[in-house]
């Protein structure tokens, strides 16, 4: 149904203007004989024809088609304006102002009806392209959002295929991801990388999946030649996740790569000094590191917190990026609500 | 100027599609309104208000020509475009008295057509 919105300060005119557009069919007629009210419900609702007269007292249709058009929305509604056959200037002007067509007085039927639906069916066409092109942009924001949660999915799985094969826990998983998460939002990281360092620090040790199990599950301490192969899970887990389009498995790429650097250049597997290890690697580091200090492991006891926080401390500027265990510290509260939330057993969830 | 008014029913109706229910109302609603546009006319010559007189003669003017009212239409076309320019309304007292006899006869064109 189109509301077709006649504005003339006579009500013979409005009458007869109003009996048009209802033989029109699906059309709703609403009269005005005063322009300004017209304006005023114009704010609030959206007409799909407007028919309207030039001379009024207090507002011209001049005036009124100006003041319409200066609406947030109403620039593309078509306007036929009712002028006399004698007002060639008004019709120039009004064309200026952003009249789409003209209706001559005295109004016949067959030109109303034709111009009225000429303008209706304009107005139908942009609304269905408009309709279409949100149509679309709704269509792709959920199958974006449909990939990107596909995407996390994987990621999550490819995580617990590591975990597999590995002592940790998902909940460890979860919670050094939202350490790592914490010390970007402290850092003052742009929203988008603390997203991204959220759904990424899991795949830090997808590596492991690569190492043997008789050095991987080992319950006694590494002779120095497994370790070395236990190192190597730093550079499989690079080349698993490296080359790939998604920005969430490049992050993951580096991390696995860098979270075993250390600060001062004693870490491996490139021995990066310092700004030289990049920043997700330095964050994931103290995340990571203070998450299994504080977890039980068949091999050991947990540490309390307090005293994993001395260690960061005291590892600041050696194993850890100072500024990354400086926010980690300051965010102290938000660091125990995250180790309180994620329990051992639990799911995972992103 | 004639004395009688001869409606030009057909032209009317030809405008309105043959619909005769809206020509019903339309002339309901001027005779109805007559008097109204009467007095408007009054009193923008009583009060001596040219740019008034202008849209009241513009008003009429569509009435008329609605009505197919060629000669009443012609007349408050006059009225209007020199109203429109001028600074009193003292040389249109003649003017306004034959528009307002139009319009009645008009009126009494519509009433003899609805059997009113």
């Amino acid at each position: 149904m189109h509301t077709v919105l006649i504005i003339d300060d006579n009500d013979i005119n409005l009458t007869l203007a109003k009996a048009l557009v209802q033989r029109l069919g699906d059309c709703q007629p609403l009269t005005f004989d005063r322009p300004r009210e017209a304006l005023e419900w114009c704010r609030a609702n959206e007409a799909d024809l407007v028919v309207v007269d030039y001379m009024m007292p207090d507002m011209d249709g001049l005036q009124f088609i100006a003041a319409f058009r200066a609406l947030p929305g109403r620039e593309d509604i078509p306007i036929l304006m009712v002028t006399a056959n004698d007002q060639r200037d008004i019709r120039y002007e009004a064309l200026e102002g952003g009249a789409n067509d003209f209706l001559n007085k005295p109004i016949d039927r067959v030109e109303f009806s034709a111009r009225a639906r000429n303008m209706l069916a304009l107005r139908s066409s942009r609304k269905f392209l408009a309709d279409r092109a949100h149509h679309l942009e709704v269509l792709v924001e959920e199958r974006t959002a449909a990939i990107r949660e596909r995407e996390k999915e994987l990621i999550v799985r490819i995580s617990r295929a590591a975990e597999f094969r590995d002592p940790e826990t998902g909940a460890h998983i979860q919670r050094m991801a939202h350490y790592s998460h914490l010390i970007a939002q402290t850092l003052g990281l742009p929203e988008r990388d603390c997203r991204l360092i959220l759904e990424a620090a899991p795949m830090h040790d997808v590596g492991k999946i690569g190492i043997p199990d008789y050095i991987l599950l080992k319950p006694g301490r590494l002779t120095p030649e497994e370790f070395e192969i236990m190192k190597g899970h730093a550079r499989l887990g690079y080349e698993l996740l490296t080359g790939s389009g998604s920005a969430v498995l490049q992050a993951g790429a580096q991390i696995a790569c860098s979270h075993h650097e250390k600060f001062d250049g004693s870490g491996y597997p490139g021995g990066l000094v310092g700004p030289a290890i990049p920043l997700f690697g330095r964050i994931v580091a103290v995340a990571d590191v203070f998450d299994a200090l504080t977890s039980e492991r068949p091999y050991k006891k947990a540490w309390s917190l307090d005293d994993a926080a001395k260690f960061l401390r005291d590892g600041a500027g050696k194993h850890f990026d100072p500024d990354c265990v400086e926010a980690f510290l300051r965010s102290w509260e938000q660091a125990l609500a995250i180790h309180q939330r994620f329990r051992d057993a639990e799911e995972p969830v992103f | 100027m004639s004395e009688r008014l001869v409606l030009d029913k057909a032209t009317i109706l030809d405008r309105l599609g043959g619909d005769e229910e809206i020509f019903t109302v339309m002339a309901d609603m001027y005779l109805q309104d007559c008097d109204n546009y009467c007095r408007e006319l009054d009193s923008a010559l009583g009060d001596d208000d040219a740019p008034r007189l202008y849209r009241e003669a513009h008003t009429v003017k569509g009435l008329l020509a609605t009505f197919a009212d060629d000669a009443g239409t012609a007349l408050a076309s006059d009225l209007e475009q020199r109203a429109k320019v001028a600074a009193s309304t003292a040389g249109f007292v003649a003017e306004v008295a034959a528009l307002k006899a139009r319009m009645s006869l008009l009126a009494d064109a519509l009433r003899q057509d609805g059997g009113g």
